[in-house]
């Protein structure tokens, strides 16, 4: 693939957490107004980017059996430095963002692409696949946040939108609007996918972890289960 | 043996690079960051203590020592060039964590000037109701010691939130010991009447 | 606050999959089936108590000391990461039968950003030692009631006829937002 081609893939093919079902806890808790969707979504574009320009330039040197250790401890210490420049620079982001800046050490997407990508390409490719499936999540988050600030709040990026008439689904803006949000979010692109497996005559793409080769195993325990378990899938 | 002593060396050498780098940025950032959290976290409380003053008083703040070694961050409020007020911020203990409050106050009559909080984690609509300017602006002007009206004082408390209103109460009474102790300092030290 | 209080805000109020929105992964990798979740739940609940428990020790006693807050995030990952793995061998070693029925569920954990967020929310919060490991044991059974009503509702799930769209994660997450909404109705009982 080229540079082009993968960085473009993180904008639609793999966009995460609508095709890659990955850092969900982020998309779920920030997004309730676009203006945070973005800052979350640059948060993890800096780690990510800067991650996979790291692991990829070591992967020579970290041993097999420690490499998950060193990808936790270089995404530890970027969202650390994180933290710091946010604090200096852009507080007020910092605080509303709260727990979940640090929270992107665990968020499986660094540890995914870490594992998945840059141990195994080189620098230009890594930084390729960082910005684009960084900025795919940015997109993500800015679209489904703008949804739940315009429907929960008749607002975006804090612009009122429909004058004050307006009734907001308040519901929209609390934790059960991001979930059905979300949820309804992916069966739209199950349905594009669909659409499109039909036209070309191929398979449907599916949404869910086994697309993504990451280090959490969540997927391994899910393939380690008794088939009639699966039939929902 | 030689995979172990470079997975030992790796894993050191990575912690301590990233050990220096993050001290590093630690003391670069150290003083933007500073500037921000009192910027975002006491100077609204500061402006809504102090209305008239005419300094800056995150700028103009000054760090006091304490005899027991404790250190206290006090900001000035100016008025004419004179010192007419000064800010203490003290903690009281809420119903949902310690409540942090600037305690703003009158150095001419050691009354209050005012309060505003800094750290807040109550019920919404209920403890959260501290920070409203109707339970606030009460305490403007306010002698020395306050006291809720259900224990005889002037100040109404937030009814259903009794808690929360002491903890404010509570800070304001810390803050007001820690003035008393440092008055001739901080007078001294800012040039007052 | 008393012990009652602590248990039914972090369990029932402050959710911590439904309305604090951590531990998403597993929330949708292991409810399926009714035993991975308990299975899943009780690690969580294993895990979650004693990270805290050496977390809140390794921050009052030498982050706080040695002025090193800022390191917290990377302080609490390695000490997460370091105990899974140390749980694990011991549970191998020593209790066998618990190693069987849990040892799967454990590397998981390291990447469970509940037990993470429990032990980063506490210190948030500044509460006191024993405060904070209630609290802990009260969000992960609060995680484990989450994954063990989803999984009832998802085993139901598979025999009826859904909508080939909605199938797997998006009506996975729908039923999380209607229980959410369900839970919400407990807001007021504790704060």
């Amino acid at each position: 693939m080229t540079l082009m081609q993968e960085f473009t893939k993180g904008l639609w093919k793999e966009m995460p957490p609508f095709r890659l079902v990955l850092g969900l806890c982020p998309t779920l808790a920030v997004t309730t107004s676009a203006e945070n969707g973005i800052g979350m979504g640059v948060a993890v574009v800096f780690v990510l980017t800067l991650s996979n320009i790291l692991v990829s330039m070591m992967r020579h040197i970290i041993p097999k059996a420690v490499r998950i250790a060193c990808f936790i401890v270089i995404a530890a210490s970027l969202v650390v430095s994180l933290e710091l420049l946010m604090q200096a620079y852009v507080y007020s982001l910092y605080e509303k963002l709260g727990i979940f800046v640090p929270l992107i050490v665990v968020n499986c997407i660094i540890l995914g692409r870490a594992e998945a990508f840059a141990a195994k390409n080189g620098v230009a490719a890594s930084i390729a696949d960082g910005l684009g499936i960084g900025l795919g999540f940015t997109m993500a988050l800015t679209f489904l946040g703008s949804l739940r600030e315009i429907l929960g709040n008749g607002t975006w990026f804090g612009m009122n939108l429909f004058g004050d008439a307006f009734e907001p689904f308040q519901i929209m803006v609390k934790a059960p609007g991001a979930f059905i949000c979300l949820g309804l979010i992916l069966a739209g692109m199950n349905c594009i996918n669909r659409w499109q497996a039909h036209r070309t005559g191929t398979e449907p793409v599916s949404i869910g972890c086994q697309a993504c080769g990451a280090s959490c195993k969540s997927c391994q325990l899910q393939m380690a289960m008794p088939e009639d378990a699966k039939k929902g899938v | 043996m030689a995979g172990i002593l470079k997975m030992i060396v790796v894993l050191t050498a990575l912690c301590g690079l990233s050990g220096f780098v993050l001290s590093y940025l630690k003391t670069v950032t150290a003083p933007a960051i500073e500037e921000q959290v009192l910027r975002n976290v006491q100077g609204p409380a500061l402006a809504s203590v102090f209305a008239k003053g005419e300094n800056n008083p995150i700028a103009d703040r000054h760090v006091f020592k304490l005899e027991d070694g404790r250190e206290v961050t006090a900001f000035p409020s100016k008025q004419g060039g004179k010192l007419v007020g000064v800010a203490l911020e003290e903690h009281g203990a809420g119903y949902g964590g310690p409540i942090g409050v600037l305690v703003g106050f009158n150095v001419a009559n050691d009354t209050l000037a005012g309060i505003g909080t800094t750290q807040l984690s109550e019920t919404p609509g209920l403890g959260m109701r501290v920070k409203e300017p109707s339970f606030r602006e009460q305490f403007a002007g306010a002698k020395l010691p306050v006291k809720l009206s259900a224990q005889g004082g002037s100040i109404d408390g937030i009814s259903g939130a009794t808690i929360s209103s002491k903890g404010v109460i509570e800070a304001v009474e810390k803050a007001d010991a820690l003035y008393k102790k440092l008055k001739p300092e901080l007078v001294q030290f800012w040039g007052g009447k | 606050m008393d012990i009652l209080t602590i248990f039914v805000s972090a369990i029932f109020v402050n959710n911590i999959l439904l309305s604090q929105f951590l531990g998403n992964c597993p929330y949708l990798g292991c409810s399926r089936e009714k035993g991975v979740a308990v299975g899943m739940g009780a690690a969580v609940i294993f895990v979650t108590v004693v990270a805290t428990l050496f977390t809140w020790l390794m921050q009052h006693y030498v982050l706080d000391p040695l002025k090193l807050g800022y390191l917290q995030t990377i302080v609490f990952i390695v000490v997460i990461a370091a105990l899974v793995q140390f749980v694990e061998m011991f549970l191998k070693k020593m209790v066998p039968p618990l190693y069987r029925s849990l040892g799967i569920y454990l590397p998981l954990i390291t990447t469970n950003c509940a037990v993470m967020g429990v032990a980063l929310l506490m210190q948030r919060k500044g509460y006191d030692l024993v405060t904070s490991l209630l609290y802990a044991a009260g969000y992960s059974s609060g995680f484990l009631l989450a994954l063990l009503l989803m999984a009832g509702i998802r085993e139901r799930l598979d025999t009826c006829r859904l909508p080939k769209t909605m199938a797997g994660t998006p009506i996975a997450l729908v039923m999380a937002g209607l229980m959410s909404l369900a839970f919400m109705a407990f807001k007021g009982m504790a704060q």
